[in-house]
């Protein structure tokens, strides 16, 4: 909990930077790269390991940024994270800065589970369905469960819409039994 | 015990005197003489009063002191009597009251047996419906979990073959139509 309000107060001060959708859309995508590389095994043992000291650290994030070719304000947020011991926090700042783009860009993520790959008129109905709902743009991320014989999940803003098979077969299954 | 003594002594006295007498003169065959009358008079009269003096008031007095004693045991003898014959009447009572008593209790006995056989009785049958309706709810709980289970076990085999059926004859257009309804139950939920 504690770590989530930090994120965010991180999260909301890269934010404030710019006014700028465009480029606040860019640090998103730049603060995503270098989240996933941070919470990789591999680094995040090097970062978080005690062995290595507080100047150490920030130089190496900082060679991170510099070789993901981060902008400027990107290169420095990661200096000021690794100099606030905060390295271990930099995934959950890239998702509260990707929810707070997403809320101030007026658009919401779903995941769109189908039984099978979906076509891209399928996914496009779906999206517009979605999207009918909630009054925001989806940005769908797309899964495929066989286990749902057939038909589509998807989950938004924490709320499941279930449109498969597997479900309707089990609610029949249920009536069944009684 | 003093004056019986005195008495027996007097007595004794006075029927040895003559003879003493007569010994001392020599027992001669002497009759009829008026000194001889005259003597035996006196010594009667001594005799007499004596025995007027010491032995009557003695008799008399043993004789009132043993009617006294006499009438006491009379007395005490009829008290005892009337106090026997009042606790024979009170025992008499008293038994006529146990009797009563006896027939109440066996009455009351009698009512208590049938109240106590009439409650066993409707404890019984109590009991009984009791047992009755348990016995019944459990064959319709056994029966209904019976029920349940075939079923469950009916529907579950359904929903395998269901399953089964529809995995085998799943074909892209049954996708887009399910897909398609998915949309359009969005379009409802989007309307409401």
């Amino acid at each position: 909990m504690k770590s989530s309000k930090v994120a965010k107060r991180y999260a909301r001060a890269l934010m404030g930077l710019s006014s700028d959708h465009a480029q606040l859309e860019a640090w998103g995508a730049e603060l995503e790269r270098l989240a996933r590389i941070v919470d990789s095994p591999e680094v995040a043992a090097q970062l978080e390991s005690p062995t290595v000291n507080h100047t150490d650290r920030m130089a190496a994030l900082g060679k991170i940024a510099e070789r993901l070719d981060l902008s400027f304000p990107l290169r420095s947020f990661a200096v000021v994270v690794a100099s606030h011991g905060r390295v271990a926090d930099v995934i959950a700042m890239s998702e509260a800065y990707a929810r707070m783009l997403d809320d101030l860009m007026g658009r919401a993520r779903a995941t769109l589970t189908f039984a099978y790959q979906p076509t891209d008129d399928d996914l496009a109905r779906v999206v517009a369905g979605l999207e009918a709902i909630a009054h925001k743009k989806i940005i769908p991320t797309t899964k495929v469960d066989a286990s749902l014989v057939g038909g589509v999940v998807a989950e938004l803003e924490g709320k499941i819409y279930d449109g498969s098979l597997a479900t309707r077969l089990a609610d029949a299954e249920r009536r069944l039994s009684g | 015990m003093k004056s019986r003594f005195a008495i027996a002594a007097t007595l004794i006295g006075a029927a040895l005197t003559p003879a003493l007498a007569f010994a001392s003169e020599g027992g001669s065959e002497e009759r009829g003489t008026w000194g001889a009358l005259v003597f035996y008079i006196i010594n009667f009269s001594l005799f007499a009063a004596i025995l007027w003096k010491y032995a009557v008031p003695a008799a008399r007095n043993f004789f009132r002191d043993r009617a006294t004693g006499i009438r006491a045991t009379l007395a005490k003898a009829d008290a005892a009597f009337r106090e026997a014959e009042e606790l024979a009447n009170r025992a008499a009572e008293r038994m006529a009251k146990l009797e009563a008593e006896k027939n109440q209790i066996s009455s009351d006995l009698a009512d208590e047996t049938v109240y106590q056989i009439g409650r066993i009785y409707d404890l019984a049958r109590e009991a009984a419906t009791r047992i009755k309706r348990d016995a019944e709810q459990g064959a319709t709980a056994l029966a209904d979990n019976a029920n349940r289970r075939v079923r469950e076990t009916l529907a579950h085999a359904a929903g395998k073959v269901a399953r089964d059926l529809v995995l085998s004859n799943f074909v892209a257009g049954d996708q887009t139509r399910l897909v398609q309804g998915f949309v359009e139950k969005l379009g409802e939920e989007a309307r409401r």
